[in-house]
């Protein structure tokens, strides 16, 4: 026994009114709401200012047979000093799952990464371990001995 | 002592007006666990809620002091570590801790899988348990990298790649990880909000769930084997046991904390090459694992996509394992499940071994 006595008898069709408008409150709130939260959640592309090409460093940085990783526009390029004098650029990101690759200058010059063993020739192509993928190249070019890189 | 008692007794009867005091000790009071030759693996849900609530006293501790902003991040931890009186134990407790709890975790699945526990009526034990183990690891994998050192940020790089091959949802769920296009700010802070809030919420609720659950229905005894008579009473004499359990837990614990205290790599930076021996926590070891081995296509189709494939299938079909098993739930032997559990058990102590030696 509580206190209020016996509840008062509801009408069926009054229930049956405010159970369905209850069904209808809650789709018409939880579709909003629902998209509200995922679109709240997905991260959007801020634009950080996008450059076309940027300088990156002096030609004298980077030797002849070694490699400097520096920021493009949120992407980390590896440019390369070749050999033979010439300067390439790619992204830094492995194809496999984005660990940042490494230039070896021993025997024939190449890319590793350390992280599940994948290797990519000095023009970037993927030749071994499971990247599916080239490295993404940029393009590199000296203008009065600075490295200036830019999308292809 | 016995001064206190009528004090004791008069918030006892002020308690049993407002309270059914009685009713509930009652109630408790007749659960009993049964006894017989495997009765050794019940103390391993009791162990995982130890380390659990270890978790959650030092993880609470370390919040008074840690930074989870890509800057400070991992200053803030050398901090705990160098400055903070005691801090670099509550940081070793931490870590080592939730090593434990996922191995204890592990047994506690495995035993219950072998001991068919999941069958009639304990079906939705296993579904809240099986959930709870994907709460672990990502309880895991969230504060992986939060020290911000180079080995947790490059194995948070390539955990928030994993689902990139997922049909449709794949990228949306790689951004979603990162906060961003790169794992940077915005990552570290969406991994410290699920570690720290969204997990813990989740996992209070289904461990309370599972337990009342299991208070509910009591252990269950393995298809055919014989029980001893009497059954331990639950209350004193099992909690008892339970708490033995946890003196030794306790003394693993803090013993590991000390003699190996949980270090610190260099900071994490983001235009370094990733170098040698990046490994995510032992427990991913079979994920990590089979990623590398897999060539980059089979069969035309990508490699990654069928690891996480099998990965989806394979979870779907544990979460439904009560399900499936139909025999067991007349109290029939159903052998296929200890043999598809047992090769999971083989797979994963391989995989695991495969990654510790670089294989
Ligand atoms: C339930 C409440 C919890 C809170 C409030 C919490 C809080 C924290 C905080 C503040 C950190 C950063 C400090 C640091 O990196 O040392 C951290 C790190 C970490 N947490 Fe937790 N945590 C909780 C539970 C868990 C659980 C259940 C697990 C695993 C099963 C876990 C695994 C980890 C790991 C692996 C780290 C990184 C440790 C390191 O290298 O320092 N945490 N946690
Ligand atoms: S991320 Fe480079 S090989 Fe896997």
């Amino acid at each position: 026994m509580n206190d209020l006595g016996k509840p008062v008898p509801s009408s069926p069709t009054r229930r049956d009114f405010l159970s369905r408008l209850l069904k209808f409150w809650s789709l018409v709130t939880v579709i909003p709401i629902g998209t509200a939260i995922i679109r709240y959640v997905t991260p959007v592309q801020r634009d950080v200012d996008v450059r076309e090409s940027l300088r990156v460093a002096s030609v004298q940085d980077i030797e002849r047979n070694t490699a400097k990783i520096v920021r493009f526009n949120k992407e980390p390029v590896i440019i390369v000093h070749t050999r033979t004098g010439q300067f390439k650029a790619f992204s830094a990101r492995c194809t496999h799952l984005g660990c940042i690759v490494q230039f070896k200058s021993e025997g024939t010059p190449h890319f590793i990464c350390n992280c599940h063993g994948s290797q990519f020739d000095i023009n970037g192509i993927n030749i071994a371990g499971p990247a599916p993928r080239p490295l993404s190249p940029f393009k590199a070019k000296v203008d009065k001995s600075s490295i200036v890189v830019s999308r292809i | 002592m016995s001064r206190f008692l009528p004090v004791a007794s008069s918030v006892y009867r002020w308690l049993e007006q407002r309270l059914p005091v009685a009713s509930v000790a009652d109630y408790f009071s007749k659960k009993v666990v049964p006894r017989h030759k495997h009765s050794f693996w019940y103390y391993f849900g009791g162990l995982t809620l130890f380390f659990f609530i270890i978790q959650l006293i030092s993880g609470i501790l370390l919040a008074l002091y840690y930074n989870p902003t890509q800057e400070h991040a991992y200053e803030s931890v050398r901090i705990i570590i160098n400055e903070v009186p005691y801090g670099w134990l509550i940081r070793s407790v931490h870590s080592w801790s939730a090593n434990l709890m996922v191995g204890t975790l592990f047994i506690h699945m495995f035993s219950a899988l072998f001991m068919r526990a999941y069958r009639k009526p304990r079906e939705l034990m296993w579904v809240s348990g099986v959930i709870l183990l994907f709460v672990t690891l990502g309880f895991g994998f969230t504060g992986y990298l939060l020290p911000w050192d180079t080995m947790a940020y490059f194995a948070t790089l390539i955990g928030t790649e994993v689902p990139k091959t997922l049909p449709i949802v794949g990228d949306w769920g790689v951004s979603l990880l990162k906060g961003s296009g790169e794992v940077g700010a915005e990552t570290l802070i969406r991994m410290y909000s699920i570690h720290i809030i969204l997990l813990p919420l989740v996992a209070l609720f289904l461990i309370s769930f599972h337990l009342i659950l299991n208070q509910i229905l009591g252990s269950s005894v393995p298809i055919g084997t014989q029980v001893k008579d009497p059954p331990v009473p639950f209350f004193p004499n099992f909690l008892y046991r339970d708490l033995i359990s946890w003196v030794l837990g306790f003394l693993v614990l803090i013993s590991l904390s000390i003699l190996a205290p949980w270090g610190l790599g260099e900071k994490a930076d983001p235009l370094a090459s990733a170098p040698l021996g990046i490994k995510p926590e032992w427990y991913f070891w079979p994920l990590y694992q089979s990623l590398k081995i897999i060539p980059p296509t089979v069969f035309s189709i990508n490699g990654e996509m069928i690891v996480n494939g099998v990965l989806g299938i394979m979870s779907l079909f544990w979460l439904l394992i009560p399900f499936i098993d139909r025999k067991a739930s007349i109290e029939q032997k159903s052998r296929p499940f200890t043999v598809v559990g047992a090769a999971l058990v083989l797979y994963l102590i391989l995989m695991i071994g495969f990654a510790y030696f670089d294989i």
